[in-house]
């Protein structure tokens, strides 16, 4: 039966879904059971079978407007029980890859995702720029005590800004692209009151967004919980820590300043948090110890890789710049930004890290359907 | 004129011998057990027309018994065949029932003052019987046997309590286990088949939770013969059930199990829906199916007849699991209805698992290669086509369930033919 349809039905569509990990995507026989096996069901409407069905049929449209894959949190119990072995969990993941694609307007992460070379030297290419741009405009190198701010500066703070500008503006387009493919396919025409997008998003964005609470919910998800929460807050940390110290305070006045003992140990801490999160991930990838690592696209690889070369060589500049030494801080921090830049260039907007936006906005979106056919119910 | 040896004395086996001898051909007709009957003997009604299954099968039993062309072997299992197509020599245990069947009259006395328990495997451990039992009232040969593994004389050395009530003095303990050895022309296999683990899907919670029910379980609670003497009540309880699931496919067409269709769980499961409905009309009853295999004549009317007329509700999905609620023993089933995409979870208060048939080989024949199982291991037929009921090697026929999931009449068929092929080794031997 499977291969018939296979025969019958194999548009570009499924074939992409196969190469992004869908591997078994026409076992499924559409029983269900993955949908009733799942922990999630029990809080958000969505169907995962019907989420198979369009990927087995190719349906573009359908697949971009369905939230329900980034619903999964890849726990892996729908593909313990799933009795054709179809491995719904990678199916899944297969559909949030190509989701990431279709909302992308530049093109840009479909030939990220489909093709190695490209992705590998995107990155290259980034890299080297990235070290051209430091060496072409690095401050005065100060051998006698380690001055970062002044080896990087302008050229940081320039950079800073207009990397956050770019990307927050592709990210942004995307996810209002994602918001027009899930209301395109709404079986109800009615309009909500502006008030209910309003209170639903201070309801739903924030919350998950910062707790990723579904994902506790997962029966073994405490492990991949903890390791999923290091690496968000270490990010985040880092993030919020960068943007304090070299883009909001020098705005407001160049006299302020971080304490720099609470400002090491925060950088520091979570720098090991990044480590030890990204450490245990990849080791999980290696040894496939659990479904959610069973299958890993180029794409997971290139994400964590980098994650974790950027958090080492974060961590490294700390100690060479709290330790006193000039040149080593300045080399591993010119590495550090060799991966920063691909890491935050490349994943954020077009590949695996802009699920931090998609997945708190697809629970919105779903919502907002939901709402929509309660009351327009006919 | 040669004999032929038919092994297993279910509904295929019943119908060779019987095709055979009246054939003229001798047929000896080696069971396992202590009676002949098989798993119909175990049925209450049939599909597609819920004919009583003993009422057909009984008839056949007895003239199996009384036919002067089959000698009847039970408590019985071949332990050795060595020989070509034509003149097989086969080597046959006779387990020692420490009664003399001459003698026994099958009165039930000793089983009435036995004083020792032992779960009923006819009633799937239901039920108790005792440790010197008749398996079931149309038992054919009807006659006692005493269960060494539970008999106080054998375990203990005391008691022979049954030797003592025994009007015609038929208890004799000092039985030897007996060899016989034939040489016969063709060998006709159907040791039939026993239901998988439901086990195996713990996610039913069958053997945890009381009251789920595997469909032969479920079988036996609708027979007059059975453990409740046909009341269909609750394990957790003894009360009626008011709304009954039966779950489809446990174990069958499962890439962690098995992966064939068991062919006759989707009839056999809207067949106990309507005869719950007719045992208890309030009750309601769901069958959570992917497809309903309606493949034989009058199967698929069969289906219409239990949705219009007696209201059996068919629902598309596979459950996931079932939960008990610990204080009611009422059970929550977790599905997605799959025509409306509702993710849905709803209680019963019993359910019943439509679980595989697994084959059941006789080790002796396919350890000397005579029997080869195929991919799910079932007998092979290396002949699908134009020697159907062949076995791996020639003179050696494979029917009924043993061969691949089948209902009765598809069984009763393939006993024909392979009684025909049979006789030609024999006529001719
Ligand atoms: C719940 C349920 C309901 C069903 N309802 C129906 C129905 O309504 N209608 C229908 O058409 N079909 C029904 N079936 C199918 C039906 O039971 C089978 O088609 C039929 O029993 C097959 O008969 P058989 O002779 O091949 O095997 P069996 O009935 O299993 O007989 C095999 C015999 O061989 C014996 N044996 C086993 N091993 C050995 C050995 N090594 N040596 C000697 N003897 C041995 C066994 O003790 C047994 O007596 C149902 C099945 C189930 C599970
Ligand atoms: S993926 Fe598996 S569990 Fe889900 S509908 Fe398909 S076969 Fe059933
Ligand atoms: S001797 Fe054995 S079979 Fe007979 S009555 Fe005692 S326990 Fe039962
Ligand atoms: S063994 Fe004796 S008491 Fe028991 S059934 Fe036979 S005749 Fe009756
Ligand atoms: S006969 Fe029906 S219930 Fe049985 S395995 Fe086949 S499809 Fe499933």
């Amino acid at each position: 039966m499977s291969r018939t349809v296979a025969l019958l039905l194999k548009g570009e569509v499924s074939s992409i879904l196969k190469s992004l990990g869908a591997r078994n995507l026409y076992k499924c026989y559409q029983c269900g059971t993955c949908t009733a096996a799942c922990p999630l069901s029990e809080e958000v409407t969505a169907s995962f079978r019907k989420a198979v069905k369009y990927a087995q049929l190719g349906l573009e449209e359908k697949i971009a407007a369905d939230p329900a894959p980034w619903l999964c949190y890849a726990c892996g119990e729908c593909s313990e029980m799933c009795p054709k072995d179809a491995k719904p969990t990678e199916i899944l993941a297969a559909l949030r890859r190509y989701s990431i694609i279709k909302y992308d307007w530049t093109g840009f992460s479909k030939r990220f995702y489909l093709s190695k070379t490209f992705e590998l030297m995107s990155i290259a290419i980034l890299s080297i720029l990235t070290a051209l741009i430091v060496y072409l405009f690095k401050g005065p190198v100060i051998t006698e005590r380690v001055d970062l701010s002044a080896f990087a500066q302008p050229t940081v703070a320039i950079a800073n800004i207009i990397v956050f500008g770019v990307l927050s503006l592709i990210l942004l387009i995307n996810i209002y692209r994602m918001y027009k493919f899930t209301t395109s396919q709404s079986s109800s025409s009615g309009k909500l009151p502006v008030s209910t997008y309003i209170a639903e998003f201070i309801k739903i964005i924030p919350y998950h967004f910062l707790t990723q609470r579904l994902m506790a919910r997962c029966r073994d998800g405490k492990y991949y919980y903890t390791i999923h929460l290091l690496l968000f807050y270490g990010y985040a940390v880092i993030f919020v820590h960068h943007i304090l110290r070299h883009m909001l305070l020098p705005l407001i006045s160049p006299t302020l300043h971080l304490n720099e003992v609470a400002s090491s140990i925060v950088g520091i801490s979570a720098f090991v948090a990044l480590i030890l999160g990204s450490s245990l991930a990849i080791y999980g990838r290696i040894k496939k110890s659990t479904i959610i690592w069973e299958y890993s696209h180029p794409t997971d690889w290139v994400f964590i890789t980098l994650l974790w070369l950027t958090s080492i060589t974060g961590l490294l500049t700390d100690i060479f710049k709290y330790s006193g030494l000039p040149l080593p801080t300045y080399v591993t921090f010119t590495v550090h930004l060799m991966f920063v830049v691909p890491l935050l260039v490349l994943e954020v907007p077009f590949a695996k890290w802009s699920h931090l936006a998609y997945r708190p906005f697809a629970l919105y979106f779903n919502r907002l359907n939901e709402i929509k056919q309660l009351r327009y119910k006919t | 004129m040669k004999p032929v040896v038919v092994v297993g004395g279910g509904i295929a086996g019943i119908q060779a011998a019987l095709d055979l001898a009246d054939q003229g051909v001798k047929v000896y007709l080696v069971e396992k057990s202590p009676s002949i009957g098989g798993r119909m003997a175990q049925l209450d009604k049939t599909f597609p027309t819920l004919d009583c299954s003993s009422c057909i099968l009984t008839p056949k039993m007895v003239a199996v018994d009384r036919h002067e062309n089959i000698e009847l072997l039970t408590y019985a299992e071949v332990k050795e065949v060595v020989g070509e197509p034509g003149n097989f020599k086969v080597k046959i245990l006779k387990k020692p029932r420490y009664v003399d069947v001459d003698k026994c009259t099958g009165c039930g006395q000793c089983v009435m003052k036995c004083p020792v328990k032992v779960p009923n495997e006819f009633n799937l451990g239901m039920d108790m019987r005792k440790a010197i039992y008749i398996p079931f009232p149309q038992a054919v040969p009807l006659k006692a046997t005493i269960d060494p593994e539970h008999c106080l004389y054998f375990t203990k050395g005391v008691c022979r309590v049954c030797e003592r009530f025994c009007p015609p003095k038929a208890i004799n303990f000092n039985q030897k286990p007996e060899e016989i050895e034939l040489n016969v022309a063709a060998i006709i296999v159907a040791t039939g088949f026993s239901l998988d683990d439901a086990r195996k899907r713990g996610e039913y919670g069958y053997g945890k939770y009381p009251n789920v029910y595997t469909n032969l379980e479920f079988e036996r609670l609708l027979s007059s013969t059975g453990p409740t003497k046909g009341e269909i009540v609750r394990r957790s309880d003894g009360r009626h059930p008011k709304k009954i699931a039966f779950i489809q496919c446990v174990c069958s067409r499962d890439e962690l199990t098995n992966k064939y269709c068991s062919a006759i769980c989707c009839m056999a499961s809207t067949k106990e829906a309507i005869l719950a409905k007719e045992h208890l009309p309030d009750v309601e009853c769901t069958i959570f199916f992917m497809d309903v295999r309606a493949f034989g004549k009058g199967y698929q009317e069969f289906f219409e007849r239990a949705k219009q007329e007696f209201g059996v509700r068919f629902v598309r999905a596979r459950p996931a699991k079932i939960e008990e609620d610990p204080k009611t023993r009422n059970l929550i089933v977790y599905y997605e209805d799959t025509e409306t995409s509702r993710f849905t979870k709803e209680e019963f208060d019993m359910v019943v698992l439509a679980v595989a048939l697994r084959p059941i080989l006789p080790e002796s024949l396919v350890k000397s290669g005579l029997i080869q199982p195929d991919n799910y291991g079932f007998a092979d037929v290396p002949e699908m086509y134009i020697e159907p009921v062949r076995a791996s090697k020639p003179g050696i026929f494979v029917i009924g369930v043993l061969q691949s999931p089948k209902d009765i009449p598809d069984s009763v068929i393939q006993a024909g033919a392979a009684a025909m092929r049979a006789a030609i080794y024999a006529i001719s031997g």
